[in-house]
């Protein structure tokens, strides 16, 4: 499906949300987007450049954008923002000498006014892997406690096992829905 | 659904009552017939293990699965169940060998690149540190590497600080990949390099090579470089063909990526797409052979 054919269909169908997966290099956003859509999840490569996949889940049709994380890219990051339902903050929770630069990145996303009406989750992923940091260190480690701009959970989770992860974005979705479609 | 019907009387039976038939008229059974109308390459290899995949004998369809050291003893058995005289076909025998060399060494190479791709790449191990020092300093002779964790990594385009994380999916296969082709290619991947470097058509050079180990991976995974193999390696292939088979495609989407002037790196896996079909084109020519060619500017001495 070309990249046109999915932007048309966009428009065609309410009920339709975008959603944005952004965080580090290699925290698991691939992963995550190939566990969602049934993939197999042993033979990732970095992503350059973005993935997009559309999947319907709850009677929702998401456009999930993947967009790759290493740092020369994060300046393409805002190409992406406009008219985006939900943010979706991939952590790599083994990854303990970036979490500052974790940090960093989220707090300038969540300045962005382009991003102002997004519901944000975060994923802890990497809960399988040994040393892993909770979700409560996690949690503190971004300072959530102290976002208020935004909806926001943050949720553990194993893109590997798949543990979780629809569990985070029925979350997502019931609180995009509870904001946007409440006139239906 | 018409066709579907045809193709499977067709296979069910009309290819047998005419493969009877032939046989027949011209005292040859199919693979002889095979063995001796192609010279050796993919179309004779590839009708060989049609004919044998199709085959209503076990013994037929049991050399397919055969270990290498006991292809010749499969052929002398087929000989027996095909009643081949040796004197009235003297090549056959040697014909069907190469064949089925090919045939089961493609398998048994899947079955080696996915090894290597399980094998996790390890700090603690010595030997893959040693091979990871060794991809910089072939592709970066003149500046040193100021510690194991820097930046610098990213000048051979590796996303972070260490090299570690972005070998994930492929493991050890990518590392080896990129190794081998600044190893065996050393002008040629430093010409890549200083590509990758450009400022407006630049790339990630390292994990773009590993995207196209992925390529490759999954070509070879489909059965798509079958008729690649079966052309341009006599016996059964090797990790070193596969290797060489990933040299090309490194060497030949430098050359398709400048060719095409994206508009910048977001774009990467639009023309990543366009270059694999190109690619699978090439694959489905009877006589491809996608061999790294080097234009003479280049040509070492």
């Amino acid at each position: 499906m070309g990249l046109l054919t999915i932007l048309t269909k966009m428009k065609q169908k309410e009920r339709e949300l975008r959603l944005l997966m952004l965080g580090l290099d290699n925290a698991g956003k691939t992963t995550i987007l190939k566990k969602f859509n049934g993939e197999d999840v042993s033979t990732i490569s970095p992503t350059l450049g973005f993935n997009i996949k559309t999947l319907e889940h709850k009677g929702f049709k998401l456009n999930i954008w993947d967009v790759g994380g290493q740092k020369s890219l994060r300046s393409y990051w805002r190409n992406y923002f406009e008219s985006t339902d939900g943010l979706v903050w991939v952590v790599d929770s083994a990854d303990r000498l970036r979490l500052q630069d974790c940090k960093d990145e989220l707090s300038a996303l969540l300045r962005e006014e382009r991003l102002a009406g997004a519901t944000l989750l975060v994923f802890a992923n990497k809960q399988d892997l040994p040393g892993s940091l909770s979700k409560e260190a996690i949690r503190e480690a971004l300072a959530l406690d102290e976002l208020k701009s935004h909806h926001w959970c943050i949720i553990g989770c194993s893109a590997i096992t798949g543990e979780n992860l629809l569990a985070g974005m029925d979350w997502l979705l019931d609180d995009i829905g509870a904001r946007i479609f409440t006139a239906d | 659904m018409l066709g579907y019907v045809w193709q499977w009387v067709y296979t069910s039976y009309l290819r047998y009552w005419l493969k009877w038939l032939i046989r027949q008229v011209t005292g040859k059974c199919e693979l002889q017939r095979i063995c001796s109308r192609y010279r050796p390459g993919a179309t004779r290899t590839t009708s060989a293990e049609y004919s044998l995949r199709s085959s209503k004998s076990r013994v037929l369809r049991g050399a397919l699965e055969s270990s290498q050291d006991k292809l010749q003893q499969c052929v002398a058995e087929i000989m027996k169940e095909k009643n081949v005289e040796p004197q009235k076909d003297p090549l056959f025998k040697e014909s069907l060998h190469t064949c089925l060399l090919q045939i089961t060494g493609y398998s048994s190479l899947y079955m080696s690149v996915e090894d290597l791709r399980k094998q996790v790449f390890s700090s603690e191990n010595g030997g893959h540190e040693a091979m990871i020092l060794k991809l910089w300093d072939l592709l970066m002779p003149n500046v040193k590497l100021e510690s194991r964790l820097t930046k610098q990594w990213g000048d051979i385009g590796f996303q972070g600080d260490d090299p570690k994380t972005d070998f994930r999916g492929m493991g050890m296969l990518g590392l080896v990949n990129l190794l081998f082709f600044s190893e065996n290619y050393p002008k040629e991947a430093q010409h890549v390099l200083s590509h990758a470097n450009h400022p407006k058509l630049g790339y990630s050079y390292a994990i773009v090579g590993i995207n196209l180990t992925e390529m490759a991976y999954s070509l070879l995974k489909s059965g798509a470089l079958k008729a690649h193999f079966y052309n341009t390696v006599k016996g059964a292939p090797e990790l070193q063909h596969f290797h060489q088979l990933y040299c090309y495609l490194a060497y030949e989407f430098d050359k398709f990526w400048l060719l095409e002037e994206p508009e910048s790196i977001m774009q990467f896996n639009q023309y990543r797409e366009k270059f694999h079909n190109v690619v699978k084109t090439h694959l489905q020519e009877p006589d491809v052979s996608l061999t790294l060619t080097l234009s003479s500017k280049n040509e070492r001495k």
